[in-house]
């Protein structure tokens, strides 16, 4: 997140990254305040600010700390930021993080745990999906979703579990 | 662009799409030319324009050239016009463009920019949860946004108050720094231009 931070154009929104309360935080806990933004629970509304400041030449990163909760997003998602290439000449590069909920050491049930990697596969045109599975994963995946000028958005998929085991 | 050249355009489209000149859905603007134009008075180059599926006279007002206004309609993109030079975007989703117009509100605050945002939406739009959560979110950041809600008593063929159960929409007769409402008759459907099209 500290190489994300480094750009400029970068800013991190949506609940808990500026304070803490999911395993998400702890990774944002280094980074300058100025790039956090704390959002109400609106997960539709903050996709869609994600995708208004992209078009305005930002790079944000939504963070949704587990899929079950992008799901609630899912309208700006696809109909919006997967087809802005699609219906139009704007540039928007937005970098969406998520994860597949934890289950250890206490296990959240079905509501928290899902796992829509392939799901979003098939509904997304342009939006590129790419899940975590390993660290040495992970920092490549970042910094191609950062410099990526082929105007594609990405979703990274993080494991929840990992974040204390890996 | 006159109130004339206003209307003329839309006549032109409407003549298109009955003529099955246009291979897509269209959606017509009448009798809310006097204050539309006195809205984009204040619009600059600078300024963002978000829209509905509704977005003609929009695009003509913002300064983008009739032809190339034409030229998209006819090629099937008048429910989601988009021109990036013209910082217009618009959408065919019901409430899709204004979370949108509220991120590039807050960028542009961010970024100090001389810059604002317009955002058209419908009466049955403006009673959405998402239009509830974007205006509070603008009000009670002092983001450079003003949402102007156009009432013209109708979603599709679905009367906004009735299924509401409520005589008065929560906007109604807002006037303030972050709230436009007017309302107007129209002479057009929802959706075409009267030569009835299912879709």
């Amino acid at each position: 997140m500290e190489y994300l931070a480094q750009d400029k154009r970068t800013v991190f929104l949506g609940q808990a990254v500026a304070v803490a309360g999911t395993g998400m935080s702890n990774t944002l806990k280094d980074i300058s305040k100025n790039k956090l933004i704390e959002l109400p629970v609106a997960e539709e509304m903050q996709m869609g600010m994600s995708l208004g400041m992209a078009l305005n030449g930002k790079i944000p990163i939504s963070v949704y700390p587990r899929w079950n909760f992008l799901l609630c997003a899912v309208s700006q998602l696809v109909n919006h930021v997967d087809k802005v290439p699609l219906m139009s000449k704007y540039k928007a590069n937005v970098i969406i993080r998520t994860s597949i909920g934890s289950e250890r050491p206490l296990h959240p049930q079905c509501q928290h745990i899902g796992d829509f990697t392939d799901a979003f596969r098939m509904m997304c045109k342009t939006i590129e999906i790419i899940r975590l599975d390993e660290p040495e994963d992970i920092f490549p995946a970042y910094e191609k979703a950062l410099l990526r000028d082929d105007n594609r958005s990405t979703i990274l998929v993080e494991w929840g579990d990992y974040y204390n085991e890996k | 662009m006159t109130k004339q050249d206003l209307i003329d355009f839309e006549t032109r489209i409407a003549d298109y799409f009955n003529t099955g000149k246009i291979q897509a859905p269209v959606h017509l603007y009448y009798g809310n030319e006097d204050e539309i134009i006195q809205i984009f008075k204040t619009v600059r180059p600078q300024d963002w324009v978000f829209c509905s599926w509704r977005s003609h006279y929009q695009c003509l007002l913002k300064g983008v050239p009739s032809e190339e206004v034409e030229k998209e309609i006819l090629e099937g993109r008048s429910i989601s016009l988009c021109f990036p030079e013209y910082k217009i975007y618009s959408s065919a989703i019901v409430g899709g463009v204004l979370s949108i117009a509220v991120g590039t509100a807050m960028s542009v605050k961010r970024n100090k920019e001389d810059s604002f945002v317009y955002c058209f939406l419908g009466d049955m739009t403006s009673e959405t949860g998402i239009a509830h959560e974007s205006i509070k979110y603008s009000t009670q950041h002092n983001l450079p946004i003003r949402f102007i809600i156009e009432d013209n008593c109708k979603s599709v063929c679905t009367d906004t108050r009735e299924v509401w159960n409520d005589n008065r929409l929560t906007y109604e007769g807002f006037n303030n720094d972050i709230i436009y409402y007017y309302k107007y008759d129209t002479k057009y459907p929802h959706a075409g231009a009267g030569m009835r099209v299912q879709f």
